[in-house]
């Protein structure tokens, strides 16, 4: 398969594209390197490129001590790294599940002045978020939602609504109704034409559409960092809280935490990766 | 028994009326064909039978039973769609027994179900494949299979040969006259294609702007057009429709004043016509007999240009207002630029009214 696919394109383009493909992947790859060298090693100029990899950095995301004490104490790291999961995952379930009955709504049975519908969802979308913050902030003060899962999950859905939506409408909109028809005449219900005959076909657009809202959520950081608490308190935040203090940045430090951070999103990336390429080309493809 | 009759049929989608106040009626045993040019309301007549589509007025009744509130499911219906509508994730054996899963029959009722079906339609060999590695004619075949396997209580067909081309729509459409022949139920088949509806139908109905033009059997929406619409939709060549002024009758000859050319017509009618006014006549391109000099009967004129159609030739005579079809045989010698003389045959003259309606 690979071979075909060199024959096809020629050994000089296929050299460019990687050369590209390097460039892009370089910032990672430096920053792989970074969380397995030594804090000399790190700092120094012009960077080492031949170093003794250790794993001291990785060490220091669960155990630290402060500056000039050799007492170490838990960090409490794998408590942030399960705060990222849980409140990303769940959100993006939730949105997903939401916005593909809401989507299929739209494109089955439309309301009189659908589109503009559509459109109003789309609008919260249209403002950069820390405009939103204060009045967010202020609401989630009174209900008492600050801090809590609840909140934040809550929060992170609605963030990814307008989206699912879109996107899963307009798969919806490319699949052919007479299938549904069809299976209407043989007899299925209304639920079993959504489970049966929609869901499996729209299965690509629900992978790329779940993997665009996790890393989306999986990165957000402003409204994480002034709506979690200590105990909610997600990846992007405890990474944050590393830099300054007494040691300014260990870079060491913060290589080896986003080396951690890339795992999940990588992992489930290339579980759908398939899926994922039929989702973002779907419809251009003559079916 | 199986019957569909439809009283009053209205479908409105907001300022547009899709179907109007449409009343046709199938028995058993017949083949209905809904033929109209696109957006006519055909489908959408073919979808409220179904009860895919709700209806804003009026009645359904098949076998008898009014079946107004009744679920797609309850009519008891099969279809077959212009699309095929098979499922895509299921083989072909998968896709027919599909429609009796519903009903519980055994494993082994099912599977015997689905062999005689892949018989009659000779599925045999693609029976454990996916819609995708079937060619066109194989997929019309399954959508087929799907509609009769269930012994429903009629069949509607949505533009079911629409899809194939040219060689393959002949050889299916009697593969489906036949299989409909044998089944003796109401079917209705919406196409937009005459050939097919004048070959496939014992009923023809035809629509225009949600109106309901004419019903009725091939030969006679082909012999007895009943206004100008069904006239020149029905027929290929389509039927010329000349607009003539009665200068004279007498007895059941008349005078007609047609492209500054007075000619005189036999025309058997029991209606008064009256003179000095506008009628329009319809005769079909293959109603003309070419004569070689000007006589009281014939239309003169010029040959404009000619298009060869196998077996014949079609002619567009130019006279000095307007233009006429005719179809002739090949063996004639003509040419661009001669001067000819068309004599139409005698009782194949259509006349219509100024409303556009047939006098008879």
């Amino acid at each position: 398969m690979r071979k075909r696919a060199i024959g096809e394109a020629g050994w000089g383009w296929t050299t460019m594209a990687a050369i590209v493909g390097f460039i892009y992947f370089f910032p990672v790859l430096f920053m792989i390197l970074t969380a397995f060298r030594s804090r000399m090693d790190t700092l120094a100029t012009p960077p080492k490129w031949f170093f003794s990899p250790t794993l001291e950095n990785f060490y220091h995301i669960f155990y630290r001590s402060t500056a000039g004490s050799t007492e170490y104490f838990a960090t409490g790291f794998h408590m942030y790294f399960f705060n990222s999961i849980y409140i990303a995952g769940v959100s993006v379930l939730l949105a997903l599940i939401i916005g593909t009955l809401a989507a299929y709504g739209f494109s089955r049975y439309p309301l009189r002045g659908n589109d503009t519908y559509l459109f109003i969802i789309l609008t919260t979308r249209m403002l950069p978020p820390i405009i939103v913050i204060i009045p967010i902030f202020l609401i989630f003060r009174l209900t008492g939602l600050a801090g809590s899962y609840t909140g934040i999950i809550l929060l992170y859905t609605c963030f990814n609504l307008p989206f699912s939506i879109w996107m899963m409408k307009s798969f919806f909109d490319e699949l052919n109704t007479e299938i549904e028809d069809a299976a209407r005449m043989d007899g299925s219900s209304e639920r079993s034409v959504f489970f049966g005959i929609c869901i499996p076909q729209v299965k690509a657009g629900l992978a790329a559409t779940s993997v665009f809202a996790l890393i989306l959520t999986w990165n957000e950081f402003l409204f994480a960092l002034l709506l979690t608490g200590k105990g909610t308190r997600t990846m992007p935040n405890a990474m944050a809280r590393t830099i300054g203090g007494e040691i300014n940045v260990d870079y060491g430090l913060l290589a080896a935490m986003i080396c951690f951070f890339l795992v999940p999103i990588l992992l489930i990336t290339y579980v759908l990766q398939n899926q994922l390429l039929r989702g973002v080309t779907f419809g251009t493809i003559k079916k | 028994m199986s019957t569909i009759e439809i009283q009053n049929l209205t479908k409105v989608y907001g300022d547009l009326t899709a179907v109007n106040q449409a009343d046709l009626k199938v028995d058993s045993n017949e083949v209905l064909c809904l033929l109209g040019p696109s957006g006519c309301g055909k489908t959408t007549t073919l979808r409220m039978i179904a009860g895919l589509e709700p209806q804003t007025s009026g009645e359904i009744i098949i076998n008898n039973n009014n079946v107004n509130l009744m679920s797609t499911r309850q009519r008891n219906i099969a279809m077959a769609f212009q699309f095929y509508a098979l499922y895509p994730s299921l083989t072909v054996s998968e896709n027919l027994a599909n429609p009796l899963f519903a009903d519980n029959l055994s494993q082994d009722h099912i599977d015997k179900k689905i062999v005689e079906i892949a018989e009659i339609l000779q599925l045999q060999d693609i029976l454990n494949r996916k819609p995708h590695q079937l060619a066109e004619g194989e997929k019309q075949r399954v959508a087929v299979g799907r509609a009769i396997i269930r012994d429903p209580q009629c069949f509607l067909f949505d533009e079911p040969l629409s899809r194939l081309d040219v060689q393959l729509r002949e050889k299916m459409r009697s593969e489906i006259k036949e299989v409909l022949s044998n089944l003796k139920k109401a079917t209705v088949i919406v196409t937009h294609d005459q050939l097919e509806a004048l070959t496939m139908a014992t009923k023809i109905a035809v629509m225009k702007d949600g109106f309901i033009e004419q019903i009725s059997t091939p030969h006679d929406i082909f012999a007895k057009p009943k206004n100008t619409f069904v006239a020149g939709f029905i027929g290929t060549p389509q039927m010329n429709l000349v607009s003539a002024n009665l200068e004279k009758q007498n007895n059941e000859n008349y005078i007609f004043k047609v492209f500054d050319q007075l000619i005189e017509i036999k025309i058997e009618t029991s209606s008064k016509l009256s003179d000095n006014s506008n009628y329009t006549l319809g005769i079909r391109p293959r109603s003309f007999e070419v004569e070689s000099e000007k006589s009281e009967h014939n239309i003169a004129g010029e040959i404009d240009l000619i298009e060869n159609m196998g077996a014949e030739r079609l002619l567009h005579m130019k006279t000095t207002s307007a233009s006429i079809r005719a179809v002739l045989s090949r063996s004639l010698n003509l040419n661009i630029g001669d001067k000819i003389f068309l004599l139409p045959k005698e009782k194949q003259v259509h006349l219509f009214g100024n409303d556009g309606k047939a006098i008879n």
